[in-house]
C-alpha cells in the first residue's frame, strides 16, 4: 500500500469587479470595504462559473475540493460554504467536500452545524471533511464575536458537535456557552464514527495540543511557506509527541496557490492580471501592511497574554507581508504563490514537502480577477503534468521518512 | 498586591483622607502608565486614593472563563469588602466611570459622592461609542494615529504620543496596553459595546452628590453620553467641561480635571464617606 500526497483544489471565490484604481481609493478589502462596488449585472453566473472550475478539478482527479468562510471581504464570497459544498455534493461524485471550516462562535448554535454537516455527509454519499475554526480579527469585527473568550467558545462548540455525532441521542449537553437539553440531530453522519474533522492553527500552542489530544488534522493557516512551515510541522509532530501519538504526513495540511503554463515566461505573462489583482487588492487589510491589517493583533486580543508577548518579542511589525511583494522576485521569497512550467511548479512544490512532509496540499488556482479559461487550463495542467510527479515523488519520501505509516494509519483509523 | 479567594489584584494607594476609589480607563494609569499620573496626584492631595487594576489588567489576574460586566461588579464588591471600605468616594473614567455607575445604582449606601469623567455605560440612540478596537488596529503595522485621535484631542501631543507611540513600543507597554484591551474585549466588545441598556433607567437610585466631567473633545464617547448621565442622576450641577481635552482628559489636563473634581469633593464635604 502506498501514500501520495494528496491534492485538493481550493476555491476562494474572489470579487473580480472591481475597478482599476481599487488599490489607490480603498484602504481596505474587508470588513469596511463599501458594497457599492459590488456589480450585480456583471455578477450574474459568478458563482456558477467557480462551482463548475471547482467540479472540473473533480474530473481532473483532484482528492478533493476545499471551501471555506467569510464574512463582508472581497477575498471570499463565501459567507456560507455550506451552499456551496451542496451544490458541489449534486455535481460531483468522487472528490472530498473540505469545508475549511464553519466558524463556530458565529453562529448560534452549533447544533445547527452538526445538523449542515451530517446533511452533507449524506448528501455527499460520505465525502465530507468537517473543518471547524474559530475566525480571526475580520470576523471579530464583521460578527461582533468578543475575541477574548471566542477560543474557550470556540472548543466547547467542537465538543458538542462531535458527541452530537457519536453519542446516542436525546442527551443533555452541560455547556457554559451552549447548554441544550436535547442533543438529538437527524440526520446521523454517513461516515462513522463522524467526517474526519480538521482544524486550522498557526501561532497558538494551545491549539496544538487540541488538535493532538482529540486526534484532529491539523491544517496550518499560513500562505507562505518558508523555515515556518517546517517549523511548524516539527512543533506538531513534537506536540503528538506529548500526547503519546506520533507524527505522519497526513495529520496535517497547508495551502499553496499555483499556476502552471507551458513555460516559466507564460506562467508569469498569463497570472500577472489575477496573481497581482489577489496581492493588492484581495490582500489588503489582511496580509498586507499598506491600509490597516485586521487579521492579527492589539485590537484583536484573542491569544492569551503569554503567546502575544512572545509575538511580540519575536516579530517586527515592518517585515512586510504577502501582499507587499512587488515583484516576482519578492512573490517568489515567500514560497506561496507558485508560477512556472509544471517543472517548476512541481520542484518548487516538492522542496517545501522535502522540510515539511505533509500530507495535503491544498492549492488554489483561481487567484483574483483569473480569467476562467486560464484557471481551467492551469489546473488541467497541474493534474496531467505535476499531479504525477508530485504523487511519484512523495510517495518515495514518506515511504522513507514514515516507514512504519501504514500501521500508523492503521491504527488511527480503529480508534 | 490585594488576595480575592486566591486571585491577584494590584491596587495602587496614595494620599491621606476621606478614601477615594478611582477605576481606571483605557489611556490611563493600568490601562497604559504603570504609575500615578499627575491627574491622580493632585486627587491624592486631598484623599486617599485607592486605584485597583481591572481584571487581567497591570498584574490583577483575569476572572477564570473571562468575565462580563456583571462578573466585574461582583469582582469589586470583593475588592471592596477586603479593602475594608464600607462607605468611599468613587471616581470612574471611561469603562472604569461604566463600572463606578453601575456599583453607584447598586449599592448607593456605600458611594458617599460620585464623578464620572467621559463615563461609557449608557446606550444613546444615534451616538456610538467609538470602537477603541478598530482603531488599535496600526496602519500599515505602525501607525497608531487614529487610535490617538480617538482618544485625545490632538493626536500629535507630547502624552499621546508619549502612551501610544508609533512602531513597536517598549514590550512592557505594549503588553499593559493588550491586556487593557483584553479586559475592554471581556466587557465591551461585543453588543453591548461598552453599555448596559438597563442602566439609563437605573440612575435615579444613585441619589448621593454627582458630577459629570467630558472632555472637550471627546472623539470615543460623545458628549450626548455626559448630557445623558446628567439627566439621569440626581445631584449634579450639569456637565462640568474639561477645555482642550478629548477622551483622555485626566492625562491632557489634569490641573483642570482633578481641580473640577476636587471642587466637586469640597462643595459637598458634609457628605464625605466618614460623615454618615
Amino acid at each position: 500500500m502506498t501514500f501520495p500526497v494528496k491534492l485538493y483544489c481550493w476555491h476562494f471565490m474572489a470579487y473580480p469587479h472591481l475597478p482599476a484604481d481599487f488599490d489607490e481609493r480603498y484602504d481596505t478589502g474587508w470588513v469596511t470595504v463599501p458594497n457599492r462596488l459590488w456589480d450585480a449585472q456583471k455578477s450574474r453566473g459568478l458563482y456558477q462559473q467557480y462551482i463548475d472550475q471547482l467540479a472540473y478539478g473533480d474530473e481532473l482527479g483532484f482528492d478533493g475540493m476545499v471551501l471555506n468562510e467569510h464574512h463582508q471581504n472581497i477575498y471570499g464570497l463565501m459567507p456560507s460554504p455550506n451552499l456551496i459544498a451542496a451544490a458541489l455534493s449534486q455535481k460531483t461524485k468522487r472528490g472530498k467536500i473540505v469545508i475549511l471550516g464553519n466558524l463556530l462562535p458565529l453562529h448560534l448554535s452549533p447544533l445547527r452545524i452538526a445538523e449542515e454537516y451530517a446533511m452533507l455527509d449524506n448528501m455527499s454519499d460520505g465525502r465530507l471533511i468537517a473543518g471547524f475554526a474559530p475566525g480571526s480579527g475580520p470576523e471579530t469585527f464583521n460578527y461582533d464575536v468578543p475575541s477574548a473568550s471566542s477560543r474557550e467558545q470556540f472548543w466547547e462548540a467542537v465538543e458538542l458537535i462531535q458527541r452530537a455525532w457519536t453519542q446516542d441521542g436525546p442527551f443533555c449537553f452541560e455547556g457554559r456557552h451552549y447548554p441544550l437539553r436535547y442533543v438529538n440531530p437527524w440526520p446521523r453522519p454517513t461516515q462513522q464514527p463522524h467526517p474526519p474533522i480538521w482544524i486550522p492553527g498557526s501561532r497558538s500552542r494551545e491549539t496544538l495540543a487540541e488538535i493532538a489530544r482529540r486526534g484532529y488534522c491539523y491544517f496550518f493557516s499560513s500562505r507562505s511557506h518558508g523555515k515556518e512551515t517546517a517549523k511548524s510541522q516539527q512543533q506538531f509532530a513534537k506536540v503528538l509527541d506529548e500526547h503519546g501519538k506520533s507524527y505522519q504526513p497526513f495529520r496535517m495540511g497547508i495551502l499553496l496557490s499555483a499556476y502552471v503554463a507551458e513555460t516559466d515566461a507564460q506562467a508569469q505573462a498569463e497570472a500577472k492580471d489575477g496573481v497581482w489583482y489577489f496581492l493588492k487588492n484581495c490582500l489588503k487589510g489582511h496580509l498586507r501592511r499598506e491600509g490597516r491589517q485586521l487579521t492579527f493583533g492589539p485590537g484583536i486580543p484573542y491569544i492569551p497574554p503569554e503567546e502575544f508577548r512572545s509575538y511580540l518579542q519575536f516579530s517586527d511589525p515592518t517585515t512586510p507581508l504577502l501582499g507587499d511583494a512587488e515583484n516576482w522576485d519578492d512573490l517568489q521569497q515567500s514560497a506561496s504563490i507558485i508560477v512556472g512550467s509544471p517543472e517548476t511548479v512541481a520542484n518548487r512544490i516538492m522542496e517545501i514537502l522535502a522540510h515539511a512532509q505533509v500530507g495535503h496540499l491544498l492549492i488554489q488556482f483561481h487567484l483574483g480577477n483569473m480569467a476562467d479559461a486560464l484557471t481551467r487550463k492551469s489546473m488541467r495542467l497541474f493534474a496531467s503534468e505535476v499531479a504525477p510527479r508530485l504523487r511519484a515523488e512523495s510517495t518515495q519520501l514518506f515511504t522513507r521518512a514514515f516507514p512504519d505509516m501504514e500501521r500508523q494509519l492503521a491504527a488511527e483509523m480503529a480508534t | 498586591m490585594l488576595d480575592i479567594q486566591g486571585r491577584k489584584v494590584a491596587v495602587i494607594e496614595a494620599g491621606a483622607g476621606d478614601p477615594l476609589v478611582y477605576l481606571h480607563g483605557f489611556a490611563d494609569v493600568h490601562g497604559v502608565a504603570a504609575d500615578l499620573q499627575p491627574f491622580h496626584q493632585r486627587l491624592a492631595q486631598a484623599a486617599r486614593v485607592i486605584a485597583p487594576a481591572h481584571p487581567g489588567c497591570a498584574g490583577t489576574d483575569e476572572l477564570a472563563g473571562g468575565c462580563s460586566i456583571e462578573d466585574v461588579l461582583f469582582h469589586y464588591l470583593e475588592v471592596l469588602d477586603a479593602l475594608r471600605l464600607p462607605r468611599f468616594d468613587l471616581v470612574g473614567h471611561c469603562v472604569g466611570g461604566w463600572i463606578a455607575a453601575e456599583l453607584a445604582v447598586r449599592h448607593p449606601e456605600r458611594v458617599a459622592r460620585l464623578a464620572l469623567i467621559g463615563a461609557c455605560g449608557l446606550f444613546v440612540p444615534g451616538a456610538p461609542i467609538g470602537d477603541v478596537f478598530m482603531h488599535a488596529q496600526p496602519e500599515r503595522g505602525v501607525d497608531y494615529t487614529t487610535l490617538r485621535s480617538l482618544l485625545f484631542a490632538n493626536a500629535t501631543a507630547p502624552v499621546a504620543l508619549r502612551f501610544f507611540p508609533d512602531g513597536r513600543g517598549d514590550i512592557e507597554e505594549e503588553m499593559r496596553r493588550y491586556q487593557m484591551l483584553r479586559f475592554g474585549s471581556f466587557v465591551g466588545f461585543k453588543p453591548p459595546y461598552f453599555y448596559n441598556r438597563a442602566l439609563i433607567e437605573r440612575l435615579h437610585r444613585a441619589r448621593m452628590p454627582a458630577c459629570v466631567i467630558w472632555g472637550e473633545h471627546d472623539g470615543m464617547v460623545p458628549r450626548a453620553h455626559g448630557d445623558a448621565y446628567v439627566a439621569g442622576l440626581n445631584g449634579t450641577d450639569g456637565l462640568r467641561i474639561v477645555n482642550g481635552a478629548g477622551h483622555a482628559a485626566p492625562l491632557e489636563q489634569p490641573e483642570a480635571t482633578a481641580g473640577i473634581v476636587r471642587e466637586f469633593l469640597a462643595k459637598h464635604l458634609g457628605r464625605a464617606p466618614a460623615n454618615r
